[in-house]
């Protein structure tokens, strides 16, 4: 519990994130999602994980008064031996503004976006994580030379005086 | 070499005929490691087959420490000195050093390392180090899953550790083996999944050669393959290999069939 509280300040979405889709992608039998699914259950703030067999996509939905880490579910979907194709992820935001840069904060994180800015968000939005590893290497490597961006390369920079984990969505 | 050639041959045209299963190859590893933090359980019956029958029983214990690296622990039981007997044991560790994944397709590279123990005496110059022969191997091996076809490319260098007590005078002596294996699976039922409980059918063609680089000796064995995956979870092997050309006298596993029981246990460690 206390590795977990110490989570809870650095990389976390707060609990706004209420399903996500997860699309896996190097899998093709059934014991390997099995092997997925059971690695993603290990997660505490995970409620269910109902997986699309044939399209290797499992949908997540998340306990209401637990704290979700994407990041862990980039490590539990390595730990199985795959890696993420997409993840997106249903957020309620309240009134969240974007600021001229495309950076938004909310709950102590801090989120750029790479199709947005100079506007409030407010209520459900799916937005897709674009940082390194929650995509294909490919697209990855498309993304960065695209967006041409320190920040994005190590899904970290300066907030505020201090190194901060980032994450990159696109709505 | 010629034993490679005809080995490459005949998998190209097994490929093109699309004949195959996925990648929990019978009788090689996959570059792909078990999910980490998992337990499996193996128990193995090979069936040896060379004027006579002959029996081993292999018992393994997988686990898996992190995404790249497992190991596998055997023990070997046969009666082929006489009474069933313990005759020796292996350790083998795998590590996944490469991964490239893309939607229902990936790539895979891993170096593996095996050292082995066996109390058996030695009669031929062939070293099989599950069960025949004391010595160490090292490996790699590349894998290529494309949907419900996976295809995998072995090379390993075999040394053989045999006292000289164990050696049967008059018979050629084990020293060192190059082997190669080209393998091929095809993932044939289910064709649509609905779920875990389906069982999975799979069917594996793979080549098994060896050449002893000291005087150019070789063979090539054949080894087709039927799998069922129950519960995703539980995995039984029935498979058989013969030799198709080769010149290397006194091998054990030259017919041999294989009857194997795997059970899985996910996230456990």
């Amino acid at each position: 519990m206390l590795f977990f509280a110490l989570f809870i300040s650095g990389t976390t979405f707060a609990q706004q994130i209420t399903t996500a889709e997860l699309q896996v992608n190097g899998l093709t039998c059934s014991m390997c999602s099995r092997a997925t699914e059971t690695s993603l259950k290990s997660l505490g703030f995970i409620e269910t994980v109902t997986p699309d067999l044939n399209r290797n996509i499992f949908v997540l939905s998340f306990k209401a008064d637990q704290t979700v880490d994407i990041d862990q579910i980039r490590d539990k979907v390595q730990d199985a031996g795959f890696s993420i194709g997409d993840l997106s992820a249903t957020m309620t935001f309240k009134n969240t503004e974007i600021d001229a840069a495309g950076v938004a904060k909310m709950d102590g994180n801090v989120y750029q976006f790479v199709n947005a800015k100079s506007k409030t968000l407010d209520g459900p939005v799916t937005a897709q994580v674009i940082d390194k590893d929650f995509i294909s290497s490919s697209a990855f490597k498309k993304k960065a030379a695209e967006l041409n961006s320190a920040t994005y390369l190590k899904g970290k920079g300066m907030i505020a005086g201090k190194e901060q984990r980032i994450f990159h969505l696109s709505i | 070499m010629r034993y490679i050639w005809s080995a490459a041959v005949v998998f190209l045209l097994s490929v093109s005929l699309r004949t195959t299963a996925q990648e929990l190859y019978v009788f090689t590893e996959p570059a792909s490691n078990m999910a980490a933090k998992s337990i499996g359980i193996r128990v193995t019956n090979e069936g040896l087959v060379n004027g006579g029958s002959m029996n081993r029983t292999i018992p393994e214990l997988m686990l898996s420490f992190n995404k790249n690296l497992m190991t596998h622990v055997q023990g070997f039981f046969s009666d082929m000195d006489g009474k069933y007997r313990l005759e020796g044991g292996s350790v083998y560790a795998k590590y996944r050093f490469l991964s490239i994944d893309d939607t229902q397709k990936h790539f895979r590279a891993a170096a593996y390392g095996r050292l082995s123990t066996s109390k058996r005496p030695t009669y031929s110059e062939d070293i099989n180090l599950e069960g025949d022969n004391s010595g160490a191997q090292g490996g790699i091996v590349v894998t290529q899953l494309l949907h419900k076809l996976a295809l995998s490319a072995n090379l390993a260098y075999t040394k053989s550790f045999e006292s000289e007590s164990r050696q049967q005078s008059g018979m050629p002596q084990p020293d060192q083996l190059i082997s190669y294996s080209l393998s091929s699976g095809y993932l044939v039922l289910p064709v649509v999944y609905k779920n875990y409980n389906q069982p999975n059918f799979n069917v594996y063609f793979e080549m098994l050669g060896k050449t002893n680089p000291v005087n150019g000796r070789s063979y090539l064995d054949f080894a087709p393959a039927i799998q069922a995956i129950i519960n995703s979870r539980t995995r039984i092997d029935l498979g058989y290999r013969f030799q198709v050309a080769g010149d290397m006298a006194g091998r054990y596993n030259k017919n041999m069939y294989l009857l194997r029981a795997e059970f899985n246990f996910f996230n456990v460690l």
